[in-house]
């Protein structure tokens, strides 16, 4: 059990003029899983390799607990790997597969069984021990890589996309498991994935990448209500916040509506010089029935307890999009002509990335 | 950004990648290629370097001469010696009409065999025998039993339809050594092409028979371009391996002046008889430098077929 | 989408265009057969019956396999034969097995720099003629007091299939799948360690295959071997060549010893059928 950390690690591909991961500076703590999301390229499993040491350095340093591990082979790392195709040997039990580090660490038999017996109880695996991994489904396959991982005892879990394999429904009640599993185990793991719902669901805290870069580290509730850049606010959310792109000067007008901000809100706005803000609203601020803004519904998507309703109007003299979260039923359908409101949070970015203000925000009644 | 503060480690240089990298390991990763490198360098330089030195000589055994340097005499005298054109012009008409036949022909047979009938595999085993037979014995059952004027299988045939009896080998000595290369080498052709037909994509033919073609239309305009790079792969290794051809040349018609191709000219006119050492190597070193020229080709042809295109 | 076998009758296409299909592969299969059949036929037979015109029927005999299998002083017998290409072949494939496995894996698995161009330097040693190196071996070979020897043949066998060994491992290593190695590489196996008990399991088909062409190719070589053994450490492609008499009939014993001598290599070729084609095309095709 340790603390894992990136002092300003960057790996460049050989020919290539960007980083892969560029100068990332990210402290994991003791017992906690970090979730390292972005979309791919994001560098996010190149970072998960870095810490594996399957991919070496250029700049920087990596930590395990107080160890400078940055050149370090990967065997004696004291880690163990999920990876994303579970990477069975196809010619071993699941009993052996899951031994087969420790027999390589030339630990006593009598312990490696022993061992492998507790963690395959642990995973229900035990009626499949005998089994080769052609003969397991997809989920047995993906709990035996667990427990191959697990009957290491190492300091870090390191999770590759684990869950990209299974089905949906599988997926969802895995997620569970695995989080349950990791709480109770209580050792530090680094988990990648490209799906922000399980980033979401899963991390303790969560390490937002792009292009290489970590655009930022927060728990998930932070990055939903305090997104510190525009792709962050974009990426994190399903269904993704509405963007607007609107003049900076007071009152901001959507589709022609002024809106009301408090105090300070509109100071902070006041201070910012550029002549051009996006504003962004998550679904569940946006209402449609009433409200001043005109617009027409596109299509309406009823999933039984709520509804996204996606409407359609005239902002600054093009057509702008917006997706509505309301309760389900919801009547209406696409053609209807539908009045839009505005009641919860709004945030307010720079164009070119970093936020500016949020506060809590409505329609200006209608003059 | 909101970010954690960076724990400042005693003695780990931020910026630089740490010295005793185990990650990178280059002369560790190099170590298990060596031996079969340095094995095949040996033997494949040494004997070049040694046919360059002998090449600079006019050493014979037979007269036995003292060796003595010469410098590129041997090499003047070859444009003139009609006897290594002569060779050389064999081997250019062996090679390129065993290849071509062996190519058409294992292609028909690959048309053939790509659809599934019964007894497919049994007829596949049984095409790719020749290939595998010896071909000293190739060249020995085809001279005695196929070709024989006398108890010759291929004349009785002919009989039959009145033609008077041929002793093939002597006859067409070139011809005759072509037959049985393209005998033994048509199933690699046809191995090859297979694997061509059966690597194009099946959605692309059921396209081609919605959209109404021809079966034969469909094979001129979509089988054949996709069949390109295999029919290049066949005939580039195809004449890699034929061009050194020597056992059947010296099994059937121990040499003579229609079927001695360079390989058996050059081993003719050093250990075979010639003792010439001296101009043999230059023989040698002319036709290396010969081999360099396709290979250069080859290997161009080679490199596009396998970088990141593979085939299959 | 690849096709894995050729294709099904399709809908409507007729039946007989079929069938005439298949009937003319089996003839063609059967004509590309005959000299081989033929060749089988007559080792059975009795010298007049191979010399009369084609008989398909006689009595059958077993007495030209006894006849080029006894051993008479003087001449090259089919035991010693036997012998001299078992061991030498046997001893030559190991070799190279055991040279070209760790080659493969660092132009597979773990790639050093510039692997492109050592496989092709692999390569570009079998465009070379053959007969350009025989001048220079031959005097290497009598300096080293290593003419009519089997250990020769051994060396140059082991060079002549290493290229073709080393291209087609390579090609087989390349298939296992990264994660595989690196899980390996995690649970602490080092280079003998992922070999044992990841990469040779996986790749034994693969392997197998290998020493099958490799076997193929120096049981039937025949240059070097009458270039540098013509005596003592003489291979069965020579013995075969020593049953043919300018005195008296040898049509059967020649079939019979033919026979004998292509057995080996038409049994492991027809096993390697699947894979024989990799290691042909250089491992470019699969």
């Amino acid at each position: 059990m340790a603390s894992v950390q990136f002092a300003s690690a960057t790996r460049l591909y050989p020919g290539t003029h960007q980083p892969a991961v560029s100068h990332l500076d990210l402290e994991i703590h003791d017992g906690e899983l970090m979730v390292l999301v972005g979309p791919s390229g994001s560098g996010k499993s190149t970072a998960l390799r870095l810490l594996a040491g399957l991919e070496p350095l250029d700049e920087g340093a990596v930590f395990i607990g107080d160890r400078d591990v940055s050149g370090v082979r990967p065997r004696d790392r004291d880690i163990a790997m999920v990876f994303q195709n579970y990477a069975l040997y196809p010619q071993l039990t699941v009993a052996e597969n899951m031994g087969f580090a420790l027999k390589q660490h030339k630990v006593p038999k009598e312990e490696r069984t022993a061992r492998v017996r507790e963690v395959a109880r642990v995973l229900a695996l035990e009626p499949f021990l005998e089994r080769k991994p052609k003969n397991l489904s997809g989920g047995q396959r993906q709990r035996v890589a667990m427990g191959r991982a697990i009957v290491r005892k190492p300091q870090v879990y390191l999770m590759d996309e684990p869950l990209s394999n299974l089905d949906a429904k599988l997926r969802v009640q895995t997620r569970a498991e695995l989080a349950e599993l990791q709480a109770r185990l209580a050792v530090t793991t680094v988990y990648v994935t490209h799906d922000q719902v399980e980033a979401m669901t899963m991390g303790h805290r969560v390490a937002v990448l792009r292009d290489g870069v970590l655009q930022q580290c927060d728990t998930p509730h932070a990055l939903y209500h305090e997104p510190v850049n525009l792709f962050v606010a974009g990426f994190i959310g399903s269904p993704a916040m509405n963007l607007f792109r609107c003049a900076s000067g007071q009152p901001i007008r959507i589709g022609g509506c002024a809106l009301d901000l408090d105090a300070a809100m509109t100071s902070r706005l006041a201070s910012f010089g550029g002549d051009r803000v996006v504003v962004g609203l998550r679904p569940e601020a946006v209402h449609v029935g009433e409200g001043p803004l005109a617009a027409h519904i596109r299509t309406v998507e009823d999933l039984g307890a709520e509804a996204f309703v996606h409407v359609a109007f005239d902002h600054e003299g093009e057509t702008a999009f917006a997706v509505s979260k309301m309760p389900a039923p919801f009547k209406g359908q696409t053609g209807d002509d539908i009045d839009v409101g505005l009641a919860g949070t709004v945030h307010v970015f720079d164009p070119v990335g970093p936020r500016i203000a949020t506060g809590p925000g409505r329609f200006a009644p209608s003059d | 950004m909101q970010l954690d503060t960076v724990r400042q480690e005693p003695g780990a240089a931020l910026g630089t990648a740490p010295k005793h990298d185990e990650l990178r390991r280059p002369w560790r990763q190099r170590l298990p290629l060596l031996p079969a490198l340095v094995f095949t360098v040996l033997l494949t330089q040494v004997p070049f370097l040694m046919n360059i030195w002998y090449s600079l000589t006019d050493w014979t055994i037979v007269p036995p001469t003292p060796r003595e340097f010469i410098g590129l005499d041997n090499y003047g005298d070859l444009p003139s010696d009609q006897f290594f054109r002569d060779a050389a012009w064999v081997t250019v008409e062996m090679t390129v009409s065993a290849v071509l036949l062996s190519l058409v022909l294992g292609t028909l047979l690959a048309v053939l065999l790509d659809r599934a009938f019964f007894g497919r595999g049994v007829a596949r085993t049984l095409l790719i025998t020749p290939f595998l037979v010896m071909p000293v014995v190739a060249g020995l059952i085809w001279k005695n039993q196929m070709f024989s004027g006398l108890y010759g299988v291929v004349n009785w045939v002919t009989a039959r339809v009145g033609m008077d009896s041929i002793e093939f080998v002597s006859r067409y000595p070139l011809w005759s050594i072509v037959v049985v290369l393209v005998w033994q080498w048509t199933p690699f052709m046809m191995l090859i092409m297979l694997a061509g037909l059966q690597s194009q994509p099946a959605d692309v033919l059921e396209a081609a028979k919605v959209d109404g073609a021809s079966g034969f239309g469909t094979f001129r305009q979509l089988t054949l371009p996709h069949l390109r790079p295999y029919m290049e792969l066949g005939t580039l290794l195809g004449t890699i391996y034929l061009i050194q051809v020597f056992d059947q040349v010296a099994v059937m018609t121990g040499g003579g002046p229609d079927s001695t191709n360079i390989p058996y000219f050059v081993y003719q006119r050093s250990i075979g008889g010639g003792w010439e050492f001296g101009k043999a190597s230059a023989y040698s070193i002319a036709v290396v430098v010969a081999s360099i020229v396709v290979a250069t080709v080859a290997l161009r042809v080679l490199s596009r077929l396998l970088r990141g295109e593979e085939i299959a | 989408m690849a096709r894995s076998a050729g294709g099904q009758r399709g809908v409507g296409e007729r039946r007989s265009v079929n069938a005439v299909m298949a009937v003319v592969a089996w003839l063609t299969a059967l004509v590309f057969f005959f000299p081989v059949f033929w060749m089988i036929l007559s080792s059975f037979k009795e010298e007049q019956d191979a010399y009369t015109s084609p008989k398909l029927l006689f009595s059958p005999t077993l007495d030209r396999y006894s006849d080029v299998t006894e051993t008479s002083t003087g001449l090259l017998s089919f035991r010693e034969a036997f012998f001299n290409s078992f061991w030498v072949v046997t001893v030559s494939t190991v070799v190279v097995l055991l040279l070209a496995i760790p080659a493969a894996y660092a132009l597979a698995i773990r790639p050093v720099p510039k692997w492109r161009d050592v496989l092709f330097f692999f390569i570009s040693t079998k465009f070379l003629p053959v007969v350009a190196a025989i001048l220079p071996l031959w005097i290497l070979a009598r300096n080293f007091d290593l003419l009519n020897t089997r250990l020769v043949l051994m060396i140059l066998y082991t060079g002549m299939n290493l290229p073709l060994a080393v291209w087609m491992l390579w090609s087989f290593f390349r298939e296992i799948p990264r994660e595989l190695i690196e899980a390996a590489e995690l649970d602490g196996a080092g280079l003998r360690g992922q070999l044992a008990s990841v990469i040779l399991p996986i790749a034994l088909p693969g392997l197998a295959a290998t020493a099958l062409l490799c076997v193929i190719f120096a049981w039937n070589e025949y240059f070097y071997a009458v270039q540098l053994n013509p005596a003592d450490g003489s291979t069965i492609p020579i013995w075969v060549t020593t049953n043919i008499s300018t005195r008296g009939n040898f049509l059967a014993k020649l079939s019979a010893a033919s026979v004998l001598a292509c057995v080996p290599v038409v049994l492991a070729g027809w096993l390697a059928q699947k894979r024989m084609i990799r290691g042909l095309s250089m491992g470019a095709i699969k």
